[in-house]
C-alpha cells in the first residue's frame, strides 16, 4: 500500500537530509505507528505519501501509483485515496459538524444525495451522533478530532495518516480517539499515525516504526515505543 | 461540478472583500468606458471621413457688391469676363475633375437647406446676400495646394476655402481626444490589474483554511481556483455593465448632441455602440479573468 524504497529527501537550505536512505514497506489495512523525537522525519514522511513534497532520490509508491511518475494533475486523484488528520484538527470555523464533514465531499463535487446518506454514517462511526449541528468551538478537543476523523474517513479512503492526532488531547480522550482510528482501521483502511506519545503505542500493541535523524532504527511489529523514553 | 456550491463560495468571497470588489469594478467601469468612448470616436471619424472623402471641394467665392473680403475692396461685383476667364482657367488645370457653378440663388437655397433648423439666421440673410461660387472638385483631394493658390491670386474672387483643411482640423481635435480617452484607459486598464491582483491575493489570505482542506481532500485544481477567477470575473462584468451604461449615455449626451453643433457630421449608429459595447465588456472580463489567474499562480499552491 505504502513503499519506500531507498528514499532521501533533503530541504533546501538545510545539509542534514530529513529522511536517509528510508525503506520500508506497509501493507494493506496494516496499523503503524511511526515514533522518533521532533525533527526525526516523521512529518516528512507523511509529506512525501501526499506528493507535498518530492525525494531527492529514492521511489515511493502509493496505492500501486509510482509518486514520480503521477502528474501534477493526478495528485488531486491520489489525495481522495488519502485520509489526513493532524494534531490542529483543521476544521472550518463557520461550519458545523456535518457541513464541515461534508465540505470534504462538496469540493471533490459528489452527488449530494450522495452527501446527505455518507455524511450522517460517518458523524455517528467517530461517535458524534446528535452533535451534527454543534459549531466546531462549541466541541471539546477530543470532539473536534473526532469530526477530523469523520472528514478524513468520509469519502473511504485506502489509507488514513495521522499526523499526531493526540497531541492537543488529554490521555482519557486520546483513548477514544485510538479507539476511533482502530474501527476505521478495522473496515480494511491501512492507518499510519505519527506520534509521541508512548503510553498509547504500548496500549495498542500495533507494528512501531521508529525513526532517528531521518533513518530507522528499529521496525518491529507488536512493538512498544522504547525503553529510551 | 456542483454550481451552487461554487456560487456560494464566490458570493462569500465577493462580500468578505465587498470594498476591494468595489474598488476593481469602479476601475474596470472607467477603463472599459475610456476605452469604449476611444472607439466610439474613431467610428465617428471612420464614418464621417468615408461620407466626405467624395464630396470634399475647393470652393471658390466671387465677389459681389460692396464685398467685405480685402480682394474685393475698391471694386464692384465680379464682370462676367472674370467669371468666364476662371472658369477655363480651373477647367484647364490638370488636377480637377469637375466644377460647377453656383448662383447666388441656388447658394440660397443650400444654405437653407443646411440652417433650415435656425429660423433667425434664415429670416436675416437673402439671396443678394449670397456669393456666387465655383465648386470644384478635385481628382485628389490632397492635392489641394496648386488649385488653392492659383485660385486666390484671380481677380474677382473673393475667398477660397478648402473643405479638406477644415475636416482635418476637425478630425485632428477628434484624434487628439480619442488618444487621450485610450491612455487614460490603458492607465486603467493597469490599475486594474494591481487591483485584482491584489484582491486575489486578499482572497487567498481570507481563505487559506478552506484552500488547504480542498487540497488535502484531494480537490482538483479547477474547483480551487475557479471560485477565485469568478470572483473577478464577475467584477469585470459588473464593471462592464456600469461602463455599458455610460457608454449609452455618452452616445446620446455627447455624440448625438455634437449634431447640433456641426452640421456636417454622420450620425453614430446604435449598431456601432452596441459593437463597442460587448468588445469593451469582453475586453474587461478578460482582463479581470487573466489578472485573477495570474496572480493565483503566485498566492495560491495548488
Amino acid at each position: 500500500m505504502i513503499h519506500f524504497d531507498n528514499v532521501t529527501k533533503v530541504y533546501v537550505n538545510q545539509n542534514r537530509p530529513a529522511l536517509d536512505h528510508v525503506s520500508v514497506d506497509v501493507d494493506k489495512g496494516e496499523f503503524v505507528f511511526l515514533v522518533g523525537p521532533s525533527g526525526s522525519g516523521k512529518s516528512t514522511f507523511l509529506r512525501l505519501v501526499l506528493k507535498e513534497e518530492r525525494p531527492n532520490s529514492g521511489a515511493i509508491h502509493v496505492a500501486g501509483k509510482d509518486l514520480a511518475r503521477l502528474s501534477n494533475f493526478k495528485v488531486p486523484h491520489l489525495r481522495r485515496r488519502i485520509g489526513c488528520v493532524f494534531q490542529d484538527f483543521r476544521l472550518l470555523p463557520n461550519k458545523n459538524v456535518y457541513e464541515n464533514v461534508a465540505f470534504a465531499l462538496e469540493v471533490i463535487g459528489k452527488p449530494r444525495r450522495f452527501i446527505r446518506k455518507v455524511v450522517p454514517e460517518v458523524v455517528e462511526l467517530v461517535g458524534l451522533d446528535g452533535k451534527a449541528h454543534r459549531m466546531p468551538d462549541e466541541l471539546s478537543g477530543g470532539e473536534q478530532q473526532r469530526v477530523a476523523m469523520a472528514r478524513a474517513f468520509v469519502n473511504r479512503p485506502m489509507i488514513l495518516l495521522a499526523d499526531e492526532p493526540t497531541g492537543n488531547i488529554d490521555p482519557a480522550t486520546s483513548i477514544g480517539i485510538m479507539k476511533v482510528l482502530d474501527r476505521i482501521n478495522r473496515t480494511g483502511t491501512t492507518v499510519v499515525m505519527a506520534t509521541h506519545d508512548a503510553a498509547i503505542v504500548d496500549s495498542m500493541r500495533k507494528r512501531v516504526v521508529e525513526l532517528e535523524d531521518g533513518k530507522i532504527v528499529r521496525d518491529q511489529s507488536r512493538g512498544v515505543y522504547g525503553q529510551a523514553y | 461540478m456542483r454550481a451552487n456550491f461554487i456560487f456560494s463560495e464566490v458570493w462569500i468571497g465577493l462580500r468578505r472583500n465587498l470594498t476591494m470588489t468595489v474598488a476593481v469594478i469602479v476601475t474596470v467601469a472607467i477603463g472599459m468606458a475610456l476605452l469604449g468612448i476611444g472607439l466610439m470616436i474613431n467610428a465617428q471619424v471612420g464614418s464621417m471621413s468615408s461620407y466626405w472623402s467624395d464630396k470634399v471641394q475647393v470652393s471658390a467665392f466671387l465677389c459681389k457688391k460692396n464685398d467685405p473680403f480685402q480682394a474685393c475692396k475698391g471694386r464692384g461685383a465680379v464682370t462676367p469676363q472674370e467669371r468666364e476667364a476662371l472658369k477655363t482657367q480651373i477647367e484647364g488645370m490638370p488636377q480637377v475633375d469637375r466644377v460647377f457653378y453656383e448662383d447666388q440663388q441656388k447658394a440660397y437655397e443650400n444654405f437653407k437647406a443646411s440652417y433650415s433648423s435656425n429660423n433667425v439666421f434664415l429670416s436675416i440673410v437673402k439671396a443678394e446676400d449670397m456669393p456666387e461660387a465655383f465648386r470644384v472638385k478635385l481628382k485628389n483631394p490632397d492635392e489641394y495646394k496648386p488649385v488653392f493658390d492659383v485660385l486666390s491670386g484671380m481677380p474677382g474672387v473673393s475667398f477660397v476655402s478648402n473643405d479638406k483643411q477644415l475636416l482635418e482640423k476637425f478630425f485632428g481635435l477628434m484624434n487628439r481626444l480619442r488618444n487621450a480617452a485610450l491612455i487614460v484607459a490603458v492607465i486603467q486598464v493597469f490599475a486594474a490589474i494591481l487591483l485584482i491582483g491584489n484582491t486575489v491575493r486578499l482572497s487567498a489570505y481570507n481563505r487559506r483554511r478552506e484552500t488547504g482542506i480542498m487540497r488535502l481532500v484531494g480537490a482538483s485544481n479547477l474547483y480551487i481556483q475557479l471560485p477565485f477567477v469568478m470572483e473577478g470575473t464577475i467584477a469585470g462584468l459588473v464593471g462592464g455593465v456600469i461602463s455599458a451604461i455610460l457608454l449609452m449615455l455618452a452616445k446620446v449626451v455627447v455624440f448625438d448632441g455634437m449634431q447640433s453643433y456641426f452640421v456636417l457630421s454622420t450620425q453614430l449608429g446604435w449598431s456601432e455602440v452596441a459593437q463597442v459595447i460587448t468588445l469593451t465588456t469582453v475586453v474587461g472580463v478578460l482582463i479581470c479573468v487573466l489578472a485573477s489567474f495570474v496572480t493565483l499562480r503566485r498566492y495560491l499552491r495548488v
